[in-house]
């Protein structure tokens, strides 16, 4: 059986790596639970909801990693 | 045909489809495109338990005995009788035959059968994500000859035009819209021999899924891993 990808480029271009946030409960905040690398919004959305669909998250949410505005990061505090 | 002779077809045609997504798990473009073969294939090996489930509250069950030794007598489709071996093979199954059956979902959701409203519902919000994943995927391009089977076959499944069936909200003419608007494209030119359609199993082809497929639908294969002793106490 052969398993043939060529000719196949991902939909929109360079992947890009979107956050997965979560939460169980209405009470807890949103937090970030892992990362998807998708081509577009819709495939990365089917993604993490397959990656990490092992909790009964109320709310799951994705964002692009490159639009997160980061005011400072480990070692600059 | 009856509204329990297209909720066993359905049946069939999850499972099959679960089946055959799963076989993918590992050999996906990606390791997430992996996980998503795995979870696309549970939720639909777990909607065909559902809609089997379905069947004894419909009243009568199609099932026949013959089922257990003939895999003609399963009403899948001929696009799951043999296992895929192009990786467009899935995404056009995903993209085309997935949002067919989830068409005939909403016609039964929408509709006036209880069990079916009540039951099936909740499968809507899972195959929101397979679609998602199927349109994303055949918007990158895939081959044409798998597209046109998968159209050719979602229009058989749906029905000869004008065959309406009571209790579902939509009609095949209904349906084939349905998914036309979905997929944001018409449905290509095909032949379809009604003549020769299989009410029951919902095709024109002939034939039936490989020996292999269905001696794991059966439990058939299973015997083969197991120790000899084990083997001949099962068997006497």
């Amino acid at each position: 059986m052969s398993n043939s990808h060529n000719g196949y480029k991902r939909v929109s271009g360079d992947a890009v790596e979107y956050e997965v946030f979560a939460r169980k409960a209405r009470v807890d905040p949103l937090h970030l639970v892992g990362s998807v690398v998708a081509p577009d919004a819709d495939l990365a959305m089917a993604y993490a909801r397959a990656t990490y669909d092992e909790e009964r998250w109320c709310e799951m949410a994705i964002v692009r990693k490159e639009d997160v505005i980061r005011l400072w990061s480990p070692g600059e505090s | 045909m009856s509204v329990s002779d297209l909720v066993l077809s359905l049946a069939d045609n999850k499972q099959m489809l679960g089946l055959r997504y799963a076989e993918w798990a590992t050999r996906a473009p990606s390791l997430e495109a992996d996980i998503a073969a795995a979870a696309m294939g549970l939720d639909d090996l777990g909607h065909s338990r559902v809609l089997y489930g379905c069947l004894e509250p419909l009243g009568a069950d199609p099932r026949e005995q013959e089922r257990e030794s003939d895999p003609s007598k399963i009403r899948n489709l001929a696009y799951f009788d043999e296992p895929w071996t192009e990786w467009s093979q899935f995404v056009a199954a995903n993209a085309v035959l997935d949002t067919a059956f989830t068409v005939v979902i909403e016609a039964c959701v929408n509709g006036s059968i209880e069990v079916l409203r009540h039951r099936l519902r909740k499968m809507l919000l899972e195959e929101r994500y397979h679609f998602l994943h199927g349109r994303s995927w055949l918007r990158s391009g895939i081959e044409g000859a798998p597209l046109l089977q998968a159209w050719q076959e979602a229009l058989e499944f749906f029905g000869p035009p004008g065959s309406e069936l009571e209790g579902l909200s939509m009609g095949p003419d209904d349906m084939r819209a349905r998914l036309e608007q979905q997929l944001e494209t018409r449905a290509p030119d095909v032949t379809i021999h009604w003549e020769v359609w299989d009410p029951l199993r919902r095709r024109a082809a002939e034939g039936a899924m490989d020996e292999h497929t269905f001696g794991m639908l059966r439990g058939l294969e299973e015997k083969k891993y197991a120790p000899p002793a084990a083997a001949r106490q099962a068997a006497g």
